[in-house]
């Protein structure tokens, strides 16, 4: 194109600008885009979206009464209601503000009530960018900032404009990571991105669901040529049931896109609620891989995790980092939460016990597989276990069986070792404090990770590449042999078994 | 431990086997028959007898010992648990003391780690012992402290 100076409109033609044309706007950054210093309060629209909500709730409830005072009547109560709301809803609104303070966040709220919270960032567990539909037409946004402290210690931003809800997201991973408010955020490289058709195949494809699909196809039958209205009465717990297990996350995980970034995972998906999550590194606290009998013939599993912040009433909701995915990739993603590590590298040791199950424990990672249909695989870190428990229940005197129990922060992972008898037990537990022991780096705390060095390991005692577990009797123990041993049980092909050699590390 | 932990145990379940035995044998007593009355007293008693016994066993089975960079606990009866807390996952550590423990001089050190889990106590410490045991276990869990 001659003239390459001067900027050209994208024309298939190769005339000159004409007279109207202005070159594109700069994508410039302007001062109010600044989120870093000034107060900030919930959209204003959220005033009259209130006003409007009290005043058809009171008219619908109180109207019939009214009217059979007058129409009069109605006019003045609804206006003096319309009033009232108001009245509560914009001191509300003005007084309920938030704003960042160097790395600390201070929310305002209440009328009547006052509160106020300053949070450090630096504790901060995870941030959701969450967008129902009602807020989605309305272009609002809910900020939701995790921290450490279970149910009651998640901060909620409601109505933000949805602009100001992402500039406040990047901020705050800004100051979590110990960067200046201001920094851009950080790129991100796609992980994965689970296609619909694969969604419904897997969601379909479980045995509780098609059951529930048959009986219900055949109960719908029967009470259409029988003409029985009874059926109803089954049909309709079933339908609840596949409500919650089907269709919930169903549209929850439509169009579900993951990526990773220097500040952890980013998550994107649903369909009447977007929701955005980030969990920065370090934050996830155990693991787990699901595998359900029929989904282990679609060569396909669900990773679900513990951050310390979804605890309580939400942990269902945010705790699954991938809702369907093929083994490979969930793999995958637990070796990305947990670097310098392989989790199908740990070897493991079956039971010798009815229900088969396999535990291992190297110098990052304690495993877990059991389960004799559905499969579920449990990955947490050494160093993040927050303590490890021998129970003896009242049959162990009889069987010799004790029970190895990690504890992890609240979450869907409930890490334990069932049925080992009680010398090799005792020997695990001394294996995971010492691997612990190691594996915990005070320097290496996981607060503004942008700014840390790689992290160091600490050295273990000379001499002792790894402890040992020599059995009484001289044999070498099977800690130290790899998983494939005897056993036929299912859990054997779920690939997590050892390889035997743990490469050099 | 201190032998003021069963006795402990032994008082709060005296005091319940008594309000509830010898209320309810008087209630049973008046309403029913006297032997409706009694045989609650005995069930009582029975109850009072196997919690004095299990006050002990509970008392002996409670243990710990502070290692180089865990704490190590062991309790439990029925259920016999070994339970080893790092030092460095320790998030809160209170000293608590009711009223009764007040009395009988004794008190409880309680560990908070973020998981909620484990029932992670000392019970029956002599109280400047438990100070002193608290002081140590937060000197430690903040030398060897790793965040989350």
């Amino acid at each position: 194109m001659p003239g390459g100076a001067t900027p050209a409109p994208q024309a298939p033609t190769l005339l000159p600008p004409s007279v109207g044309w202005r070159p594109p706007p700069v994508q410039r950054r302007r001062p109010e885009d600044d989120v870093t210093a000034g107060v900030f309060r919930a959209h204003w629209m959220t005033i009259p979206i209130q006003v409007v909500a009290v005043t058809l709730v009171f008219v619908a409830l109180a109207g019939p009464i009214l009217n059979s005072f007058g129409y009069a009547w109605v006019v003045v109560m609804t206006v003096a209601v319309v009033f009232g709301t108001l009245a509560y809803a914009l001191p509300t609104w003005w007084y309920g503000t938030f704003g960042l303070r160097e790395d600390h966040l201070v929310v305002h709220s209440g009328l009547v009530l006052r509160g106020s919270r300053e949070v450090p960032l630096s504790r901060l567990q995870a941030v959701d960018v969450v967008r129902p539909l009602f807020m989605q037409v309305f272009g609002l946004a809910e900020l939701r900032i995790e921290m450490a402290g279970g149910d009651g210690s998640a901060i909620r931003l409601r109505c933000l404009h949805r602009p100001l809800a992402e500039r406040m997201r990047v901020a705050i991973l800004a100051h979590a990571a110990g960067l200046p408010g201001r920094s851009p955020e950080a790129p991100e490289w796609p992980f994965y991105r689970l296609p619909f058709v694969l969604l419904l195949g897997a969601l379909t494809f479980r045995v509780p669901i098609l059951l529930s699909f048959i009986v219900l196809l055949m109960l719908a039958t029967a009470g259409v040529v029988f003409v029985e209205f009874g059926v109803v009465g089954a049909i309709l717990p079933l339908t609840l049931g596949l409500l919650r297990h089907f269709w919930g996350p169903l549209t929850r995980y439509t169009d579900y896109y993951a990526s990773l970034s220097s500040d952890g995972l980013r998550l994107r998906y649903g369909m009447f609620q977007r929701r955005m999550q980030t969990v920065p590194p370090g934050r996830v606290q155990a693991v787990r891989v699901v595998e359900p009998l029929l989904w282990r013939a679609l060569g396909v599993a669900r990773v679900e995790a513990n951050v310390a912040g979804y605890a309580g009433a939400r942990q269902g909701d945010s705790a699954t980092l991938l809702p369907v995915a093929p083994r490979r990739t969930a793999f995958a993603l637990v070796n990305e939460l947990f670097p310098e590590s392989e989790a199908a590298y740990v070897p493991l040791v079956p039971n010798r016990s009815p229900v088969p199950s396999m535990v291992g424990v190297d110098e990052r990672l304690f495993v877990s597989t059991r389960g004799l249909f559905c499969t579920v695989t449990e990955v947490v870190p050494v160093e993040r276990v927050q303590a490890a428990r021998l129970v003896a229940g009242p049959l162990s005197r009889f069987t010799g069986r004790v029970t190895v129990d990690v504890d992890t922060p609240p979450g869907p992972v409930r890490a334990e070792a069932p049925g080992r008898e009680a010398g090799e037990a005792r020997r695990f537990l001394d294996a995971l404090v010492e691997y612990g022991r190691r594996a915990r780096v005070p320097s290496a705390g996981t607060e503004r990770w942008a700014t840390r060095a790689t992290l160091t390991r600490r050295p273990g005692p000379a001499g002792s590449g790894r402890p040992t577990f020599e059995r009484p009797d001289g044999g070498a123990d099977t800690f130290q042999e790899n998983g494939r041993t005897d056993t036929a049980d299912t859990s054997v092909e779920s690939g997590t078994e050892g390889t035997g050699d743990t490469p050099g590390r | 431990m201190s032998p003021a932990l069963a006795w402990y145990r032994r008082i709060v379940v005296g005091v319940l086997c008594l309000i509830v035995g010898g209320g309810g044998a008087v209630l049973l007593s008046v309403w029913a028959s006297w032997y409706w009355g009694a045989a609650w007293a005995v069930l009582a008693l029975a109850v009072l007898v196997t919690g004095w016994i299990l006050a002990g066993l509970f008392r002996g089975s409670w243990g710990y010992t502070e290692g180089a960079e865990e704490l190590y606990l062991t309790y439990g009866v029925f259920v016999r648990q070994l339970v080893v807390i790092p030092y460095g996952r320790m998030q809160v550590v209170d000293v608590t003391a009711d009223l009764l423990e007040q009395a009988l001089g004794i008190a409880t050190v309680q560990v908070r780690t973020a998981a909620s889990t484990a029932d992670t106590r000392v019970v029956g410490l002599p109280l400047a012992e438990a100070v002193r045991m608290r002081d140590r276990l937060a000197a430690r869990s903040e030398s060897f402290s790793t965040g989350l």
